[in-house]
């Protein structure tokens, strides 16, 4: 589903971000992407979602190549970032139908999923009123609620699980087990090991920009715990 | 105090940094940054000069130069007005960075008094540019000697810095009441602000006409214009204390820095209170699922920028007072043509097609709809980057919108003024055709010098919409074309009546090819690396 080839992104200054990148990420399986703050996790999520440029190797998404093809690769992902701002001059509903639109979500399809997720998270009351009036939760809900209606074949998410309550994080958790049971593939960061080791099929582990470490879960963590795995390979430990 | 500076210092490197470029590390746009503030800062003293010297070569003879202080001072406070009370709304009440400042152990007074400050300077600005030039005519120009002596250059300097006082008080009250206005309707929010700040534009722009009128009538009857502007009593008590009167000066010095002290403390009491109240908005949770309706792309990203346009009362004042100038001239020109031809028969020979053209393209010059488009993006710009829309597709929309306004307005004056000043058909045409071909280069231009200087980390859309370098580019710069398109048809006048229509038009045919193909071929790199 995901394929990044030796991708390295190399900021104007010369600071390398992140150096010869290889994943793969196949369909159906949820892959988690650790490290500490500024190990390049963010960098390579914008540059899978097509949100930012990248200087070397090759990303493909579901036979789309994001440099080649960009507004196909785009067209099968949903991207959250960390903190997602969404535009406050919008109410909730509107910025869905222009997700939707933008998407080309049939109108039947959109009313049922709007409608679905809404209810899940609890947001269709206040999908009138206009994004400035949210929380920072409710726009994390909101952010979420875009991203599943759109039914992409890869969903990116960047530090999915601040600014959700309990509930909220368990109700998606649950969205992205069934999302990938219908042959998607979820690929995110997080600082959460516990939920990383508990979701994930596969994880990767990045320091300084480079993979440390990366497989299926279990072989990862063997008889130890992900937070032990990963303090060691950060060398905290 | 030295919270106050620090505070003070924050809010004006934001203003220099968005409208000048200072302190970019790319040395070409901060170069480029301060060239154009330099060439807006020569055009509005050149301006000012001009008004001033005409004014004074009608004054001077009958020793009325106060008048002189009078208009300026008048103007000084109106241009202040119309460009710092929207500002203030944004800058003092809605800066994304209060909630920062205000945990932070500084007095919501001084913090207030920081913001106010930098709205201050502003009109500073403005005050220097219109008095400064008024002060050198009448040094030049005066019959006395009274501009000769240093005394008369202090008392200038003493009204230059009072009178941004007044300006800012009432720009910050205006502010804090829209700012009122929009919190108490939480519904109608937007509307309320629309309906205060076009109520603020009739009065602004009343008080404009009838400062026109006036000057109408200076030349017969000097004295019994003073006479008649006793309403404007700090105004006369300025230009009386400019010319030697000092007790008049230290009573317009206190005129105006009373209502700026006491709006200053009063507003600094309930500042926390105040921004807590204009800020506090909060979800309904009655909204009921119904069926959704489907559109296309183009049609989503065209409703969203309708959306922007209609939904930031900043943008749209600031984008669209050029549009509704030119709608309003029109059939303004339209309704009064009898009158107009009267006022036209004294300008015997004087070319009308060109003098609309020129008109028109000032209006054009003022609308910044595609200009401030990206900066606007700001932090939602990866909302646009993670659809699944082209690059070069996004521009045009984004370019296209401008145009989708701007075409309409340009028509409907266009036609209009051609059947006011009777221009024969040929005139008509390349009188829309010029007009036509000056907007979309303008539109192009601006999403050009928009993705060149963009403001993306903006506190505020304020300050993208007023203050940014992109928005002050994309005035300045077609007017400056205007300026050329006008030295054109001079030169090709003196060859042949078509050769002065046929040079602007090609001027401007070209300058609309050569940005669009820019834009066609750079642009979507330029928004790539943003």
């Amino acid at each position: 589903m995901l394929r990044i080839e030796h991708y390295s992104k190399t900021y104007p200054g010369g600071k390398k971000a992140v150096d010869d990148l290889t994943l793969h990420v196949r369909p159906g399986e949820i892959y988690g992407f650790i490290g500490h703050n500024g190990a390049g996790k963010t960098t390579t999520l914008r540059a899978v979602a097509g949100v930012m440029d990248f200087t070397e190797g090759t990303i493909t998404i579901d036979g789309h190549d994001v440099k080649k093809d960009p507004v196909g690769a785009k067209r099968v992902t949903a991207f959250l970032p960390d903190n997602p701002d969404l535009y406050e001059f919008m109410k909730g509903i509107d910025y869905l139908n222009f997700i939707a639109d933008l998407y080309d979500i049939p109108a039947d399809q959109r009313t049922a999923d709007i409608g679905k997720f809404g209810d899940a998270f609890e947001l269709t009351g206040n999908l009138g009123s206009p994004i400035g009036s949210y929380s920072h939760g409710m726009r994390q809900k909101l952010a979420l609620i875009s991203a599943f209606i759109r039914r992409p074949r890869l969903l990116i998410l960047d530090e999915p699980f601040v600014g959700l309550d309990p509930s909220a994080s368990h109700i998606m958790k649950g969205y992205l087990a069934d999302l990938c049971r219908g042959g998607s593939a979820v690929f995110f960061s997080t600082h959460v090991l516990e939920v990383a080791e508990k979701l994930c099929h596969q994880i990767a582990i990045i320091k300084d920009g480079r993979l440390v470490k990366c497989g299926p879960t279990d072989e990862l963590v063997g008889d130890s715990s992900l937070e032990d795995v990963f303090l060691e390979l950060e060398g905290d430990k | 105090m030295k919270k106050f500076f620090a505070l003070l210092k924050v809010s004006v490197k934001s203003m220099l940094l968005s409208s000048s470029g200072m302190g970019r590390k790319n040395r070409k746009k901060a170069a480029t940054g301060i060239g154009a503030i330099l060439l807006i800062a020569g055009l509005g003293l050149y301006l000012s000069g001009l008004y001033s010297s005409m004014l004074m070569q009608v004054l001077a003879p009958v020793h009325m130069e106060v008048l002189v202080f009078i208009f300026m001072g008048m103007a000084a406070l109106v241009g202040g007005m119309i460009f710092t009370a929207f500002a203030a709304k944004g800058v003092v009440f809605g800066g994304k960075d209060n909630d920062l400042l205000l945990s932070m152990p500084v007095s919501s007074t001084a913090l207030m008094a920081s913001r106010v400050t930098a709205i201050y300077l502003e009109n500073l600005l403005f005050s220097l540019f219109i008095l400064a030039p008024a002060g050198a005519v009448c040094a030049f120009m005066t019959q006395g000697d009274v501009g000769h002596s240093l005394m008369f250059w202090v008392r200038l300097l003493v009204a230059v810095l009072a009178l941004p006082l007044l300006d800012t008080a009432l720009s910050v009250l205006m502010g804090a009441l829209v700012a009122f206005v929009s919190a108490k309707l939480a519904k109608g929010g937007v509307i309320g602000q629309n309906i205060v700040m076009a109520l603020y534009m009739v009065l602004v722009f009343w008080f404009a006409f009838n400062l026109n009128g006036m000057l109408e009538g200076l030349a017969a009857d000097a004295m019994g214009v003073k006479e008649s502007l006793s309403w404007a009593a700090p105004m006369l008590w300025m230009a009386d204390g400019i010319m030697g009167d000092w007790t008049a000066l230290l009573l317009f010095a206190l005129c105006c820095a009373i209502p700026f002290a006491l709006m200053v403390f009063g507003l600094g009491k309930v500042y926390r209170k105040a921004v807590t109240a204009f800020a506090a908005r909060s979800a309904r949770n009655d909204y009921k699922l119904s069926a959704q309706s489907a559109a296309g792309q183009k049609k989503a990203l065209l409703r969203m920028e309708l959306r922007r346009l209609f939904g930031i009362p900043m943008y749209f004042w600031n984008s669209c007072i050029g549009l509704m100038m030119l709608v309003a001239m029109g059939v303004a020109a339209l309704v009064m043509r009898s009158d107009l031809r009267m006022y036209l028969g004294m300008l015997e020979g004087f070319p009308l097609m060109p003098l609309a053209a020129l008109m028109m393209g000032f209006c054009l010059s003022m609308t910044a709809i595609a200009a401030p488009s990206i900066s606007l993006e700001g932090k939602y710009l990866w909302i646009l980057r993670e659809a699944p829309v082209g690059e070069r597709e996004l521009l045009g929309l984004k370019t296209g919108f401008e145009l989708l306004f701007s075409i309409p307005c340009t028509v409907i004056a266009g036609v209009c003024l051609t059947i006011a000043l009777e221009l024969p058909p040929l005139e008509g045409a390349a009188l829309l055709a010029a007009v036509l071909l000056f907007d979309l280069a303008h539109a192009v231009f601006g999403m050009l010098v928009g993705l060149a200087f963009p403001k993306l980390d903006a506190v505020n859309e304020t300050v993208v919409v007023k203050q940014s370098m992109a928005v002050m580019l994309g005035m300045f710069v077609p007017m400056a074309v205007l300026g050329l398109c006008a030295l054109l048809y001079w030169v090709g006048g003196m060859a042949s009546p078509a050769l002065a229509m046929a040079l602007p038009l090609a001027l401007l045919a070209v300058l609309a090819a050569v940005c669009t193909l820019i834009l066609v071929k750079k642009g979507p790199a330029m928004l790539r690396a943003l």
